[in-house]
């Protein structure tokens, strides 16, 4: 089919780009690996979660790699930027490919380089004592590229849209703190006052923290996966489609 | 001959704040198969929105347009099929190599892989590429990207390659190296609408011109019908300034004179229907005012001339502005 094939040639332009600049990949592993080694060592005396025990790193490994979803979505607009300036998008307009394969070609390759990062952080994690829980991971990993396609999707559409970097890094940051404080990446909301509960709720990066959380357990009963979920996939659906609408129109 | 673009009374507004700027107003032309169309103006004459407009990339605001035989507005994605694009940017991939582009372009176009490899075999030599096909786009040099850039416009043999302003950026030598490559192009039946702003190239290289300025139309057909019929010959004269407007006068009001302009610094150009003839005549009323000439040189009309007497402003005028 014309679509499945215009998405696997795109995907593979994207990812054979990225290969090709190998500091780019040390770039992106920095900073979950920063995190990795300068803030889980503060958390040792902490009690983060009581009841669920365990190591620090079990606690706060889901959430570094749910950080790595978010951050590496919301910058996904940035490559966008680069080639509407550079005439690509509109070279690739001009073509009949699929609107939604021109949006998807990099959104896949995006979703599994995200993935590779995610092995070699969990890989790094084991070293210093993540218990690895095979299936809970498996569904993590669904859950972390609906949320990356999500984000990386609306990402992309704010590219489109503002056209230049100051707007569409206007947008961004300021989207993003935010969402990253009221997600309890860094320390559980549960920690905080009911109303920054209240306001989580509205968050989907919430969700995954919180979904993150349990699966690295291996933990499938209780609300948090299942809302995840829901909350997710119409999101991720609703946000693909909105880009795609961008893109049929975006003039550069 | 059958017409590949008809354009009747296209439009395109922008709105910036509030304001509302036309930038296209009430365009028609056709474009015969297997001719090279030229469309020259200056920068924001509307040239390149009208491009855009035929290329599916701008939605039309009114009026109609048809390429290949199909409607624009209605039936994009066929039109898309049927015709290349080369924008200002080129737009190839400067990480990938020049035949990791053309190849992709190809199989966008939904090309087979062993068809679309073979096509490609067969442009690199006929855009003389073949040297560095294997090198990253971004270590070519400006001739050779624009002429990548061109080939990435072809590679799924459209029925008509849109052009804008192919040339821009080059050196002299590379711009001459790209019009022959675009005539060889035009010999195997492509059709080219090309955008430009540079006189020499709608001269050289277009069977055929139109020319816009402020979002219309203000002229059309061949290079050299355009210069005979508008213009005739001119005589570019250059008096002491303080004299250039008697001068004008003088000239202006003979009969053998069909327009004149002025420009700064004491030159005046006159547009005569035939410029030996017409100098003695010339030359003896500027004498009967006690006029001093400067410098005085009889040209050929150029297409700047035509441009100049159709809208009353040269084309390099508003360039600069």
């Amino acid at each position: 089919m014309k679509l499945l094939t215009d998405i696997r040639l795109l995907t593979w332009r994207r990812t054979l780009q990225l290969l090709r600049n190998p500091v780019w990949l040390i770039v992106s592993l920095m900073a979950p690996l920063l995190y990795l080694a300068l803030f889980t060592p503060l958390l040792k005396d902490i009690p983060v979660a009581p009841g669920l025990g365990g190591n620090v790193l079990d606690e706060f490994l889901p959430g570094i790699l749910a950080l790595m979803a978010f951050t590496s979505g919301s910058t996904a607009g940035f490559s966008i930027l680069f080639e509407l300036q550079a005439g690509i998008v509109e070279r690739f307009r001009v073509t009949p490919a699929s609107r939604l394969a021109l949006l998807l070609g990099p959104l896949v390759s995006g979703t599994l380089s995200m993935l590779a990062f995610d092995l070699v952080l969990i890989g790094v994690g084991v070293a210093f004592g993540f218990h690895v829980h095979v299936l809970g991971l498996l569904v993590l990993a669904v859950l972390l590229s609906l949320f990356y396609l999500m984000f990386a999707a609306f990402s992309t559409a704010v590219a489109l849209a503002t056209k230049e970097i100051s707007g569409f890094a206007a947008v961004v940051n300021g989207i993003n703190l935010p969402l990253m404080l009221l997600a309890g990446i860094l320390l559980p909301i549960s920690l905080g006052p009911a109303w920054m509960g209240l306001l989580a709720h509205f968050n989907p990066l919430y969700y995954l923290v919180q979904a993150s959380r349990t699966l690295a357990l291996d933990h499938f009963s209780g609300g948090t996966l299942w809302q995840a979920f829901a909350v997710l996939t119409p999101l991720c659906a609703l946000s693909l489609a909105g880009a795609t609408r961008v893109y049929r129109r975006a003039v550069a | 001959m059958s017409a590949v673009i008809e354009a009747v009374e296209l439009r395109k507004r922008f709105g910036a704040r509030g304001k509302l700027v036309e930038a296209v107003r009430g365009v028609s032309f056709e474009v015969e198969q297997g001719e090279i169309f030229g469309f020259l103006g200056p920068n924001g004459a509307g040239k390149t929105t009208t491009l855009r407009m035929l290329t599916t990339l701008l939605t039309i605001d009114s009026g109609s347009a048809r390429v290949a035989g199909i409607d624009v507005a209605a039936a994009p994605a066929r039109v898309r099929e049927r015709i290349g694009y080369v924008s200002q940017l080129g737009g190839a991939d400067n990480e990938a190599t020049g035949r990791e582009n053309l190849v992709l372009q190809g199989r966008l176009y939904g090309g087979e892989r062993a068809a679309v490899r073979q096509r490609v075999a067969e442009l690199l030599p006929l855009l003389d590429l073949e040297g560095f096909a294997e090198r990253q786009v971004k270590t070519y040099s400006g001739g050779q990207k624009r002429r990548l850039d061109v080939a990435l416009g072809i590679v799924h043999e459209p029925q008509v390659l849109f052009l804008d302003e192919p040339t821009t950026g080059l050196d002299p030598q590379n711009r001459a190296n790209l019009w022959q490559h675009v005539r060889t192009l035009r010999e195997r039946g492509v059709t080219v609408f090309l955008t430009t702003h540079y006189l020499e190239e709608a001269d050289a290289l277009c069977e055929r011109v139109m020319i816009i300025d402020g979002g219309e139309i203000v002229a059309e057909g061949s290079p050299r019908e355009l210069k005979r019929d508008i213009v005739g010959d001119s005589v570019v004269l250059r008096v002491a300034e303080e004299d250039s407007a008697r001068a004008a006068a003088v000239l202006g009001s003979a009969a053998f004179v069909r327009s004149t302009a002025s420009a700064e610094d004491g030159e005046l150009r006159c547009y005569v229907d035939d410029g030996p003839a017409a100098l003695p005549e010339l030359l003896r009323r500027l004498d009967g005012e006690r006029i001093a000439l400067r410098s005085i040189s009889l040209s050929e009309p150029t297409l700047d001339d035509v441009f100049l007497a159709k809208t009353g402003h040269s084309l390099r005028d508003a360039e600069a502005s």
